[in-house]
């Protein structure tokens, strides 16, 4: 991973020293292509997994590009329903042409000078820059308008398809070592005794613990490889014997507090990227759609009957009266490790889907709002003046409204209006967009001094002097020294989104079933506390205090690991999840 | 630039941030997504009464004149009436009436985690690197991260067993102080509040406690939530209590005292103690954040009809104008909050607003 990542900006660091990474890999192969075939090795042991993987990334892309879409015409059905048809036509094109510019800013640096040339104008570099957007913008909404317009669309919306549909194919077809079908732990008692079913005839129990394992010596293997993999690009083909990020990464691992939080959040990550192969139940039999899936048991008059799930969970809830504990069968000869919830499903496909939910929404929720945060804190550092002020205020007004009062009221508005936003996991993708919105503020105020400090670098200066670009100013010579920030605050705000997330669902204004949510499976056993059933509000409610501690111990450490000096105050950021 | 200078211009500030605010409060209920009309009147109503209300809430004005009309709606804490949660009420009356029982549940969400995470935290910092210190520091990192409403639930079931004797030790969390079982009220609910009368002093009316055990009875109702509401804050006061701690421990004016021969006591309570109160303050001040947010989820489990519950309800049933009104007005809260932090720190620290 790191070689990949660091490639080429090492190149562009070391001008002098014409030895490109490429160079150094061709002259000294042998160690990397021993990494990459071990890489290669375990990538082909999940080939399936893989290929789900990337059937759900162009899933995610389609979602995000048809939302982007659908912007312009949108915004021109507002204005024609003020305005008039012709404006709303004028509003959606000017709409179209606004977000493809958008798009342009960042790449048009590489578009080579001569696109530029053949316009045949005598230009300044700045004339050239500007030149080289413009037609980048002529282009792509040209493009986009033969897509949306002509039967050109149809063609391209075919080939999509066409593409995710192969994608999809090989991600059933092909095998993975910790697949369901590999190892099966859903089968039923034979009245002889021993199992049908199941893999080798052994126990539910017993199976599910080999998959379960298997998932987590595999996680940990594909680790130990990507380290290695740092390790021989250490040794073999980086320049420089010493970089600062040898001592972070030595403060890291001395630092038992943090390695501690690392390996909770990566027990946590690897149960929700293999949530599918950590639950006993397949979670689409068993939660999404009980009702159309049968499965055989052995009943009390010993014959081998089948039944639906939904009719099974019924008989297996855990409410007081009635109590499938941890490690128990119920009597539909289901394993169920943590036991069942309020309504019969079983406890842990719930909670490592419920993994998936807070990850994808933490991820998306910090990821965005620290671009945010990252972008206006460039440009109002470097340009000073009216951005900063507007900035000061956007933040200051969102600062002001209690943030948690704040997402409830969004998250209500969206869902009661049957928004399209709200539809991705049952308010998932809204809650998420809405904690970026509401968080960025925060960020963008922690990693403010720090990046007004670099601004009044003379590094900086030079860089304007020597003719770069804001933009190439801004990417090359400011954003590194904010990145550190920017990490810690993100691993601190996490904890606070995963637990914000939690209580609203808690309260019924987050996520909506049937997409698992930890909040809910404390919502569904707050009765139960003092019975039989305490497992289902208690469980979660574990977990979500390991994972924010986990979460907050790793961002500790990483704030050291980077900066042994750095006077952060975290306690803004990790006051945030306080509130729920 | 002055420190008073730089006063206020942060309370000029202020009135552009309302203003945004009330904007962001417009598009969100009346030309956000939800149509305001179909909000109050749901989807089987008729197109007869769609107009009626449509005229009525002024939404077939232009869009301006709505924006000038809310605004000055706003300003002037004419809210108009709720629509379901007490529907036909005033608003600000509904607001005012829950406002009691919230304050009374924030005093005590501020007093509880002063009283037990600063003396934490100065005891960690007092001794570093001991079994107290790591005990102390260990329990602040895990109450941070308990989530109040698990938290909520976890009490309610654990206090809830502990009746006739059923706790450790025959603790009975109802028979503890004023006797709730033999009274019939439960754990959770509003506190009343009358338990002052005023009496005439000068003509002054003066508040005095008539009934102390009524007062005793909405302590304990209280009780329990507000150590929960207070626990983030607690767990923030500890961590910082022990950095500040160590670090004015460290300093040369506690050398200096020491090598006067200043007695501990003294160097503790007069030197260390004073100074290492000062990055406490803007802790203390921004708890009211975390108070409001997590009213909601505590008033609501606890069953405490204040400001929290009663916005709780307005979202959940579909209230949208009084929810915005007490968003509004808990904004104006923190607005104030956010100016009397700016004057005390420029009161006291007369560094402020030197280095901008």
């Amino acid at each position: 991973m790191s070689t990949t990542q660091s490639d080429s900006t090492d190149g562009l660091e070391e001008p002098d020293d014409d030895k490109l990474f490429r160079d150094r890999v061709r002259e000294n192969p042998r160690p990397a292509m021993a990494w990459l075939a071990g890489l290669a090795f375990l990538l082909l042991l999940e080939i399936g997994r893989v290929f789900a993987g990337v059937g759900q990334a162009f899933g995610i892309v389609g979602f995000t590009v048809e939302l982007l879409a659908s912007v312009p015409t949108s915004v021109g059905d507002n204005v024609a329903g003020t305005l008039g048809s012709a404006a709303g036509f004028v509003a959606t094109a000017v709409t179209a042409v606004l977000m493809a510019f958008a798009v342009t800013v960042p790449v048009a640096g590489s578009v080579p000078d001569g696109a530029v040339d053949v316009l045949g104008l005598d230009l300044s570099r700045r004339g050239r820059r500007w030149a080289k957007r413009a037609e980048l913008t002529f282009v792509l909404v040209a493009a986009a308008g033969l897509v949306a317009y002509t039967p050109v669309g149809g063609a391209f919306s075919a080939l999509i398809g066409a593409i995710t549909g192969g994608v999809d194919a090989l991600a059933a077809s092909l095998p993975s070592i910790t697949s369901r079908d590999l190892i099966p732990n859903t089968g039923h008692r034979l009245p002889e005794g021993g199992w049908e079913g199941t893999f080798l005839g052994l126990s539910p129990a017993t199976a599910w613990a080999i998959r379960t394992g298997l998932v987590f010596a595999y996680a940990t293997t594909a680790l130990v490889w990507l380290w290695r993999g740092f390790d021989v690009y250490r040794t073999h083909y980086r320049l420089a014997d010493w970089t600062p990020r040898d001592d972070t990464v030595r403060r890291f691992r001395n630092n038992y507090w943090g390695l501690f939080g690392f390996a909770i959040v990566f027990l946590f990550v690897v149960m929700a990227l293999w949530a599918p192969a950590v639950s006993p139940v397949e979670a689409q039999h068993n939660i999404y759609e009980p009702n159309s899936h049968e499965f055989q048991y052995l009943s009390e008059d010993g014959e081998v009957t089948s039944t639906t799930h939904v009719f099974a969970n019924l008989q297996s809830r855990s409410d007081g009266q009635n109590t499938i504990g941890p490690m128990s069968y119920d009597d539909y000869d289901r394993w169920a490790p943590l036991g069942t919830t309020n309504r019969g499903q079983d406890m842990m496909t719930h909670l490592s889907y419920g993994a998936r939910t807070s990850l994808v929404i933490g991820l998306t929720a910090i990821g965005l709002g620290a671009l945010i945060a990252v972008v206006l804190s460039l440009l109002s550092s470097y340009y000073k003046g009216v951005t900063d002020i507007v900035t000061v205020m956007a933040s200051d007004t969102i600062q002001a409204v209690p943030a948690l009062l704040l997402i409830m009221l969004v998250s209500v508005v969206f869902q009661e209006a049957n928004h399209p936003i709200a539809q991705p996991l049952d308010g998932g993708l809204l809650l998420a967009l809405i904690f970026a919105f509401a968080y960025w503020p925060g960020m963008w105020r922690s990693i403010r001094g720090p990046s007004l400090q670099v601004s009044e670098q003379e590094w900086v200066d030079a860089a304007k002097s020597y003719g770069q670009t804001p933009l190439q100013t801004m990417r090359k010579h400011m954003a590194p020294y904010i990145a550190g920030y920017i990490l810690i605050y993100g691993s601190l705000l996490i904890g606070a989104v995963i637990i914000s997330t939690a209580a609203l669902t808690f309260l019924g204004l987050g996520i909506n079933p049937p997409t698992p949510e930890w909040g809910r499976l404390i919502d569904g056993g707050q009765s139960y506390v003092a019975t039989d059933s305490w497992h289902v509000a208690t469980i979660p409610g574990i977990a979500i205090v390991l994972v924010v501690i986990a979460f907050n111990a790793l961002g500790d450490a990483i704030r050291d690991a980077i900066d042994p000096e750095a006077d952060v105050d975290e306690s803004e950021a990790a006051a945030t999840g306080g509130g729920a | 630039m002055s420190r008073w200078e730089y006063f206020v211009k942060r309370l000029l500030l202020t009135v552009p941030v309302l203003f945004s605010v009330l904007t962001f409060l417009f598009i969100m209920l009346r030309a956000g997504p939800i149509d305001p009309v179909a909000a109050r009147l749901g989807p089987q109503a008729g197109a007869a009464d769609r107009a009626q209300l449509r005229e009525r809430l002024g939404l077939n004005d232009p869009l301006w004149e709505q924006y000038v009309d809310f605004i000055t709606d706003f300003i002037t804490f004419n809210f108009g009436q709720s629509w379901v949660v007490q529907a036909e009420r005033d608003i600000l009356d509904i607001a005012v009436n829950a406002a009691p029982a919230t304050l009374w549940l924030g005093f005590w969400a501020i007093l509880l985690p002063l009283f037990i995470g600063i003396p934490l935290g100065f005891y960690a910092g007092l001794n570093p690197n001991t079994l107290g210190d790591y005990t102390a520091s260990l329990g602040g990192i895990v109450w941070q991260a308990l989530p109040n409403f698990w938290l909520c639930v976890i009490a309610l079931a654990v206090l809830r067993r502990t009746r006739n004797g059923g706790g450790p030790f025959g603790f009975d969390w109802y028979a503890f102080g004023p006797d709730f079982a033999s009274r019939n009220i439960s754990i959770t609910g509003t506190p009343n509040l009358e338990w002052f009368s005023t009496t005439d002093i000068l003509m002054f009316p003066v508040p005095y406690v008539s009934d102390w055990t009524a007062l005793a009875i909405d302590v304990k109702l209280i009780l329990p939530p507000a150590i929960i509401l207070g626990s983030a804050s607690m767990a923030a006061e500890l961590r910082i209590g022990r950095t500040a701690m160590l670090e004015t421990v460290n300093s040369k004016f506690v050398e200096t005292a020491k090598a006067k021969g200043v007695t501990d006591r003294v160097i503790v309570w007069k030197h260390i103690f004073r100074n290492a109160l000062i990055p406490l303050l803007p802790v203390i001040t921004s708890e009211a954040f975390l108070l409001i947010g997590g009213s909601v989820i505590v008033e609501q489990i606890f069953n405490i009809n204040g400001l929290g519950r009663i916005f709780f309800q307005a979202l959940t049933q579909g209230d949208l104008p009084m929810a915005g009104a007490l968003l509004f007005l808990f904004t104006l809260i923190i607005l104030g909050l956010n100016i009397l932090q700016d004057f005390l720190y420029t009161v006291i620290d007369p560094r402020v607003g030197y280095e901008q």
